[in-house]
């Protein structure tokens, strides 16, 4: 794939996944000015830690600019990243699944706030129940996960020239065959998720708004397949996949131009820890600092793991990418 | 770790990864309580008959250097971590003498060979 296409991908991309999250809150904001002449005026806009007592009032119209302003800010900041970063698929798909995200949030949470107060005399009586935060924040994931779904996987690009020549190699006989297979965990991943995980259950037992547990729930998932992967180096060439089977990736052996060791500095590099994209699009899988795994694709693409023994996977996969340019 | 299969060696195929998981563990690539591949996984990347890696995975297990649990798979033992300096010593001693007597590789694996079974 040449530098072009990607780009050409990407703006495309950031067009669609843009307009359907624009859309998406300009129905709900549609369907709440729709509402005017039974709201109250002004409407509750803000709640603290009482469902049933808001804390912030304003106009309608404040409240839907208000909203207009964030999406289009979180577009912006997730569109720049598939923008400038976004050589592998992997880096476009989690773009435009926030990008929709972004505006299927903004247009529940507007909806679950100003749909009931439809009626009431004053403001302060408004609600703002827990499983109405929760629902705003999962239902937009069904949109998202589409969106992601839709995006095409890079299409097969072997690389034209030979493994560099200077990447290091193992000695393998011909016709032997050979997989490197190796657990990548560790790093503050764990102990993180479980604080995170604590502070908000404390927070959703404090508030009493039982429904708002899902919150800590799906995070939980989220850590448990994120934090633990099984690393493999065969004739195929690259694969990582989550020990409990999703996410993961695969980089095809003849579409490796050199693997090597790389020192990853999570946070300088990428920011922080999980899946990443960071500097250069390059993608990371990032769960510790130290060592790892660097893969050099074709189309400028690259991947990180950070793997212990990253040496040897480095020069298998290097051994076994020569013998699909024979 | 790593595992390779030569199909052109005399070595049956499952020989080949029993004697390279002793190997790891010698050399602290193998830690007790570290899990091996699925025996399915380890086939499809090495293109060869689960059985094989069945049959390797129960004499490791008849060996003592893995447990076979259901649902866990197969896990290092604490046994596993044998110190195998003292035998990579008399090896290197045993490899100098032989090609001072001009013996051949194959020579040299039949004597071993009768040594053990004694």
């Amino acid at each position: 794939m040449t530098d072009r296409s990607w780009r050409a991908q990407a703006r495309t991309l950031v067009l669609w996944s843009s307009l359907t999250s624009f859309a998406l809150f300009a129905a709900a904001a549609a369907i709440a000015w729709s509402w005017r002449d039974d709201l109250p005026d002004p409407i509750a806009s803000h709640w603290g830690t009482k469902a049933g007592a808001p804390d912030g009032f304003g106009s309608l119209s404040s409240l839907i600019l208000g909203d207009t302003v964030l999406v289009v800010l979180l577009c912006a900041l997730f569109s720049a990243i598939a923008w400038f970063w976004g050589v592998s698929a992997i880096s476009r798909r989690m773009v435009a699944a926030s990008n929709v995200w972004a505006g299927g949030f903004s247009a529940s949470l507007l909806l679950f706030m100003v749909g009931p107060q439809r009626g009431l005399p004053d403001a302060t009586q408004a609600t703002l129940p827990g499983w109405a935060v929760a629902a705003a924040i999962l239902l937009p994931l069904v949109p998202a996960v589409v969106a992601a779904l839709l995006v095409r996987r890079d299409p097969p690009s072997p690389s034209t020239a030979p493994v560099a020549a200077d990447a290091p190699r193992i000695a393998l006989a011909d016709g032997e065959r050979a997989v490197w297979i190796r657990r990548a965990d560790g790093g503050p991943g764990l102990i993180v998720g479980a604080i995170v995980m604590i502070a908000i259950t404390l927070l959703v037992v404090w508030l009493r708004q039982w429904a708002l547990l899902a919150v800590p729930v799906l995070l939980a998932a989220v850590f448990v397949a994120t934090f633990a992967y099984t690393v493999r180096v065969d004739a195929t060439g690259l694969t990582v996949r989550s020990l409990i089977g999703w996410p993961g990736t695969h980089v095809a052996a003849d579409e490796v131009e050199r693997a090597s060791v790389t020192e990853v500095h999570p946070l300088r590099q990428f920011g922080g820890f999980g899946w990443r994209v960071g500097r250069g699009g390059r993608v990371g899988v990032v769960l510790r600092s130290g060592d790892g795994l660097l893969v050099e694709q074709s189309g400028g693409r690259s991947l990180v793991v950070t793997v212990d023994d990253a040496a040897t996977g480095a020069a298998l996969l290097n051994t076994l990418a020569d013998r699909t340019h024979r | 770790m790593l595992w390779r299969i030569d199909a052109a060696s005399d070595e049956p195929l499952y020989a080949q990864l029993v004697a390279q998981a002793h190997l790891a563990a010698a050399r602290g690539q193998l830690a007790p309580g570290d899990r091996l591949p699925t025996a399915r996984e380890l086939a499809d990347s090495l293109d060869l008959n689960v059985h094989t890696v069945l049959k390797a995975y129960q004499q490791l297990r008849d060996e003592g250097l893995i447990e076979l649990r259901r649902g866990r798979g197969a896990v290092v033992t604490a046994r596993a971590a044998a110190d195998l300096s003292p035998v990579e010593q008399a090896l290197a001693v045993l490899v100098r003498v032989a090609r001072e007597a001009n013996l051949s590789t194959e020579t040299l694996t039949v004597l071993v060979k009768e040594a053990m079974s004694r």
